[in-house]
């Protein structure tokens, strides 16, 4: 009988403190290979880069841009603010922290997205949360943020919104090597200012 | 981090070398807990001795407090350790033959290798019984096929079905299984024999 009490003195607290844990905390559990399966197959992990250019254009700090090229890619172009973890180094410990954290939106890219995928898909095996794909790639990004082809007449109002908003945020985002055919864009900000005042004076005129 | 040979921390060979350790640990733990004696396993059934109960139990509350800290602190992913899965008819229908098969023979299937270790010629009795209910299930698995895989419920955990937490069981199983260590001692004294 004593030694049952003494049991119990032993046990019955452990199983007050196990009880009390929340039930979230005692299960953490890594995604079975049929739960990835279907997380990629629903494409959750794409971010359309309209959504990236918006919040890099407002400096969303919750934001982190992560290139999976290789260093000597990120030297020649990475979109602004990204830092580099090379896909060969995904899995080094120095990187941990900046895959496995829930403090920013962390978003995967690379020229494609094939290589942003495969990151993406071995952070969500190791359970970490919290990042995404660039959908599209740098590639896409080029040809539609930084350059966006300009809307035929017939088009639907959401592609003239669309093409405006991208056309401004190329501006924003210096547009890259593409700005040619928007070399005008930034230069009517800077006279913005006189033409206002001119509009100003026709409509006075003009009446 | 944990478990070690699914998340392939340790190779499946090292898997089976742990399990030949763990296998001859838990065989003495067995045998020195007086696991080899028929008659004393046997008086779980007639109320003289628990000690059936209370060693099982017992490993059972320490494996399970084990498994749920080691969870809570991150080290094991409960979600992989393996489950038996259910087969709710032959688990009844295993429960009994099992049961009846204790009360008869005295032993269950690991304490008969222990008594046979030992050199107890009932405990080798048992484990050619054994053999024979192995083999003739395996070679006529046709006739009971059907009964084997009826009402599978997949891997049913009680938690789940009852909607609480693990810990929440984890406490509960305690405090029941306080509860039987009372009752037993209880019977012990009331069913106790002089000599067996």
């Amino acid at each position: 009988m004593k030694q049952l009490k003494l049991l119990a003195l032993i046990i019955i607290p452990l199983g007050i403190i196990i009880a009390a844990m929340p039930a979230d905390k005692v299960k953490h559990s890594r995604l079975t290979p049929d739960e990835l399966l279907q997380e990629a197959g629903a494409g959750v992990q794409f971010i359309s880069p309209d959504v990236v250019a918006d919040m890099l254009v407002r400096k969303d700090p919750s934001l982190k841009l992560i290139d999976v090229r290789t260093p000597e890619e990120f030297e020649s172009f990475s979109l602004p603010g990204a830092i580099n973890v090379p896909l060969s180094n995904l899995l080094s410990d120095e990187y941990s922290d900046q895959l496995n954290q829930d403090a920013y939106m962390n978003v995967f890219y690379s020229n494609g997205s094939v290589y942003a995928n495969q990151a993406w898909m071995i952070t969500r095996q190791l359970g970490y949360e919290n990042n995404f794909v660039l959908e599209g790639g740098l590639n896409y990004w080029f040809g539609n943020i930084l350059s966006p082809a300009t809307p035929s007449q017939t088009s639907p109002d959401e592609e003239f919104a669309r093409y405006d908003f991208r056309k401004s945020a190329a501006a924003a985002l210096g547009g890259g090597g593409v700005v040619s055919t928007d070399a005008a864009a930034p230069a009517p900000k800077a006279v913005k200012p006189p033409v206002t005042a001119k509009a100003k004076k026709k409509p006075s005129g003009g009446c | 981090m944990g478990p070690l040979a699914p998340n392939e921390i340790i190779s499946e060979n090292t898997n089976f070398l742990f399990a030949f350790f763990i296998g001859i640990a838990f065989g003495w733990v067995l045998e020195s807990s007086g696991f080899s004696s028929s008659r004393k396993l046997a008086g779980i059934f007639y109320g003289y001795d628990a000690v059936v109960l209370k060693v099982f139990f017992t490993a059972a509350l320490t494996a399970m407090l084990g498994m749920l800290f080691m969870s809570m602190f991150g080290w094991l992913d409960l979600d992989l350790v393996y489950v038996n899965p259910t087969y709710l008819t032959s688990a009844i229908a295993g429960g009994v033959v099992m049961g009846v098969g204790f009360i008869m023979g005295g032993f269950c299937p690991g304490t008969s290798f222990c008594g046979a270790a030992i050199g107890k010629i009932d405990a080798m009795v048992f484990v050619g019984g054994l053999f024979i209910g192995v083999y003739g299930f395996a070679f006529t698995y046709g006739w009971w096929e059907k009964l084997y895989l009826a009402r599978y419920l997949g891997e049913p955990k009680i938690s789940e079905t009852l909607g609480i937490s693990d810990g929440l069981f984890g406490l509960l199983m305690i405090l029941a299984a306080l509860g039987m260590f009372v009752v037993a001692e209880w019977a012990e004294k009331k069913f106790a024999r002089e000599e067996y």
